[in-house]
Order: structure tokens, then C-alpha cells, then sequence
């Protein structure tokens, strides 16, 4: 019977990749996190959850000190990668960025060849010892973006010049390009197509044999989909953080079943 | 929780198909009092109305089917909605089933007012049909109030039914080896007799998916069981 019960939910793992404690976060004196504690695992798909405004972003920009680029955004509480305080001073929020990659909301390749966008981080970064070395880091990570195959005729076109799905697919190869070990994507298939969205998720599911992923998205179903834990954000709190599943059959916390029913917004 | 969707035509939805679920809760429960009544009066024209209501019944089921698998399609209801949706699709089914055997019921009228009376099975008979008439009224009842205890109330009352279908069982075996021109009425009157069991069976089913819709978990199956006739004795 075991082997015919629905198995890709399974979490491979339960290794703590990013363990967060108290984490309290203020813009200027709105206090837009507060005290959250949440332990993310490796090689695994979660989902952050909630309406707009409720911090969900926020709390994930931390992840990567992408906070720190705003005046007047201060973030207190201990956030640990593999046992490390990323908040540490003697932490390079540069180096930091090369182990978390992140992928916005709307495609935002540079302005340039589909290549050098892939090649730009390795080369900044050092990870190529050669050219026919970052040539091979390039095809690599296009082809885990899934989109090698329809780009390899064409590297030395500009990245801009692709399909909205595909320059997507671009940015994921060009976060995966420097190997990170978390990768943050910030509602990555809201201006996308469903067919896009369908094989940004592929991807998704595909990256997670490796990474630890954490997607903020709008979509319910989305979350649904591609995610094994989902973290539910209401106000600046963290309400309810659990198996995907459980979450969105049977949510212990009534914030969580009036938002994930469509009771609130 | 907040009662109502921001998408308010998700709530009439819901409300539609529940309120469908009622209707035909109503018409069953109404079969099977018909059913008993024309049982023991004999009434062949109330048996056959009967039979011709259950048509009614069946076209509910196939409707409420179809609107629930429309919300699903349109609404990817999750949750408490997801539950109601699948709690409606079994229940509705249980409901069809138990219109069935009240149907059975309605047509074994009309052979048995060719017999002699079974000495005192009738008014077993009848009381068997009221109790699972009165669990199937506090099954919906539940329902409506989403109200677990009402259900699992509902769902150990099933065992007095069960008794007395143990009752008559013996008592038509001792019956039909009295005497063997007793047997075709017997026979028949233990397909009624099971019919009704069967009855209680489905209501605690109903009874159970109240329990799921409002706790999430299907009760286990802990419950005593008191048809012991299929044992050997």
C-alpha cells in the first residue's frame, strides 16, 4: 500500500540549513517583524504565505541582508546558516549574497549577452579558473534553469531580448551560477504565464535535490504545489509554520484556515 | 475563524450545495417513515408513492455531485471548504443508498400484504425504522450545527439497531423451522429487517463525516459492533 500513497511531499531531510530567533525588524518606527522564530530546512521547498504588508518579503530579504541597502531598516534577533550569525560583522554581505541567491518578482536580466549574465557572478567571484572552466559553469547552470536547450544557439544574444517566462528562467540560472546553497525567490512566477510558471516550478521541485529553497508567493495553490513546509505570515507575526500538507488541509491556528480559505485577505 | 469568503459567490456556493444536502436528507427521512407506515399497514398505494420518490432522491445525488465537483474545479476549495465538499459528495451518497433500501422497503409492501402476519415482527420492524429515522434526523441536525457529540452520539446509537436486527434474525430462524410455510414471508421480512440495518449503517457513516468536517480526522473505527449474526453460534 506505502508505495501508492502520493510521495513527493516526502522532505528529504530535516537538517536545519536556516535557523531564525527572535527576529524583530523595523522600518523607521513601523515595526514591520515581529519576533519571529522559524527553523528552515535543507533541501527543502518552503513557502512563505500571507496577505500584503504582512512582512512575508521582508523576513526573506533578511535572509540575504538585502535590508541592509535600506537607510532606515534596522534588524535585531539572531539569523543562523549552518550554525552562523549572517549578521555577524565579520560577515561579507557581498560573500553572503554568492551563497544565497535570490530571484525577484519581475525578471530582471543585466543588459547583456544571455552568457555574460550567467558568467558575470563566477567572474566577480573567482569560481572559473579558465575560460573554457566558466564556459562550463555557464552551459551547467543554464541547464539546471531549464533553458540551455533554447538559448544554446543564441548565447551572445542580449538576455532582454527573451520571453518574459525565459528571462526568468535566465535570472534562476544566473542565481544558481555562483552555487548557492539557499536560494530565495521573491514571487518569481507573478508576471509569468501558467505554462512558464509550470516549468518555473519544475525547476523548483528540481533545484530542491540541492538547495534550500524559500519562495514567498501570492499564489495559494502555488504554495501548495511546490512546497514541502509553508510558514503562514499575518501582521508581522509568524502564525503558523508546518508541513505544507497539514496547512492546507487541516491548519491549527483559525488566522491560518480564514486566509488560506479566502476568508481574509 | 471569519465566517464569510471575500468572494462572496463561494459562500452562496457552499450554502447552495449544503442546503441541497438537506433536501434530500428530508426526502429520505420521509421515505423511510413512509416505507414503515405502508410495511405495517400494508398500504400498497403509500409503498408505491414511495418507490416514485425515490426518483427524486437520485436526481438530488447526481446534482449535488455535480455541483461540487464544479467548486472544485472553479474554487480549489482547501480546508474547512475542502472538507465540506467531500463530506458532501458521502453524504449524499449514504443518502442515496439508504433511499434505496427504503425503496426495497416499499416493495416488499406489496408481497407481504399477500401473507399472513409474522407473529410480532411488525412492530420491531417499525421501531428499527423510527430509531434510524430519528439518527438520520440528528446526523443532519449535526451537520447543520456542525456538532461532533450530536454525531458520535448518533454513531454509538447504531448498536440498538443493530440488537434488534439480532432479535428478529432469531426470531424469523425459529419461525421458518416451526414451520416451513413460514419461510417465503420470512425471507422477506429479514430482507426488510437487514434493509433497515443496513439503514443504521449508513447513517453513522453520515454521522462520521461530521465528525471529519469538523475535527479534520475520521473517528476510529472503535465503536461496538452488535450485528453478530454473520459469527457462528
Amino acid at each position: 500500500m506505502n508505495d501508492m500513497r502520493i510521495v513527493e511531499r516526502k522532505v528529504d531531510t530535516n537538517e536545519v540549513k536556516i535557523a531564525a530567533k527572535d527576529v524583530q525588524v523595523y522600518y523607521g518606527d513601523n515595526h514591520a517583524i515581529k519576533d519571529v522564530s522559524v527553523e528552515i530546512e535543507d533541501k527543502t521547498v518552503t513557502a512563505f504565505i500571507g496577505p500584503s504588508g504582512c512582512g512575508k518579503s521582508t523576513f526573506l530579504r533578511c535572509i540575504n541582508r538585502m535590508n541592509d541597502t535600506i537607510d532606515i531598516c534596522r534588524v535585531t534577533g539572531d539569523i543562523m546558516i549552518d550554525g552562523e550569525d549572517i549578521y555577524d560583522a565579520k560577515v561579507d554581505p557581498v560573500q553572503l549574497r554568492a551563497k544565497v541567491g535570490m530571484v525577484f518578482q519581475k525578471p530582471n536580466p543585466f543588459p547583456k549577452s544571455i552568457y555574460d549574465n550567467v558568467a558575470y557572478g563566477p567572474k566577480i567571484h573567482g569560481l572559473a579558473k579558465n575560460k573554457a572552466d566558466l564556459d562550463n559553469i555557464v552551459e551547467n547552470a543554464l541547464r539546471r534553469g531549464a533553458i540551455w536547450d533554447e538559448v544554446k544557439d543564441r548565447l551572445h544574444a542580449p538576455g532582454t531580448g527573451l520571453s518574459g517566462g525565459q528571462q526568468q528562467r535566465l535570472c534562476i540560472a544566473r542565481a544558481i551560477a555562483t552555487a548557492p546553497e539557499v536560494l530565495l525567490m521573491d514571487e518569481p512566477c507573478s508576471a509569468l504565464d501558467p505554462i512558464a510558471t509550470a516549468q518555473v516550478e519544475e525547476l523548483i521541485d528540481e533545484l530542491r535535490k540541492s538547495y534550500s529553497v524559500v519562495i514567498v508567493t501570492h499564489s495559494m495553490q502555488q504554495a501548495a504545489r511546490v512546497s514541502q513546509k509553508t510558514a503562514f505570515f499575518h501582521l508581522g507575526h509568524l502564525v503558523e509554520y508546518g508541513e505544507t500538507t497539514t496547512i492546507f488541509t487541516n491548519p491549527v491556528d483559525p488566522r491560518t484556515e480564514s486566509y488560506i480559505t479566502g476568508r481574509i485577505g | 475563524m471569519h465566517d464569510k469568503h471575500i468572494a462572496s459567490a463561494f459562500d452562496r456556493d457552499l450554502e447552495a450545495i449544503q442546503a441541497q444536502i438537506m433536501k434530500m436528507g428530508g426526502l429520505v427521512e420521509n421515505a423511510i417513515l413512509e416505507a414503515a407506515i405502508s410495511l405495517e399497514t400494508r398500504d400498497e398505494e403509500r409503498a408505491e408513492a414511495v418507490r416514485k420518490s425515490d426518483k427524486a432522491i437520485d436526481a438530488l445525488e447526481e446534482l449535488i455531485n455535480e455541483e461540487a465537483a464544479r467548486v472544485i474545479a472553479l474554487r480549489a476549495p482547501t480546508a474547512i471548504d475542502l472538507r465540506v465538499v467531500l463530506s458532501v459528495i458521502k453524504v449524499s451518497a449514504n443518502l442515496e443508498r439508504i433511499g434505496d433500501y427504503a425503496k426495497n422497503l416499499a416493495k416488499r409492501t406489496g408481497v407481504l400484504s399477500q401473507m399472513e402476519p409474522v407473529n410480532g415482527s411488525a412492530g420491531t420492524l417499525r421501531r428499527m425504522a423510527k430509531e434510524v429515522e430519528g439518527m438520520l434526523k440528528d446526523a443532519l441536525d449535526a451537520y447543520v450545527a456542525r456538532d461532533a457529540e450530536l454525531a458520535q452520539d448518533v454513531i454509538d446509537r447504531d448498536i440498538q439497531v443493530d440488537q434488534m436486527y439480532n432479535a428478529l434474525f432469531r426470531e424469523f430462524l425459529t419461525f421458518m423451522m416451526e414451520d416451513p410455510t413460514n419461510i417465503t414471508a420470512c425471507m422477506h421480512l429479514h430482507f426488510i429487517a437487514k434493509n433497515i440495518e443496513r439503514m443504521g449503517d449508513h447513517v453513522t457513516s453520515i454521522a462520521e463525516q461530521v465528525v471529519y468536517l469538523v475535527t479534520g480526522a475520521i473517528p476510529d473505527e472503535a465503536r461496538a459492533k452488535g450485528d453478530k449474526t454473520s459469527l457462528p453460534s
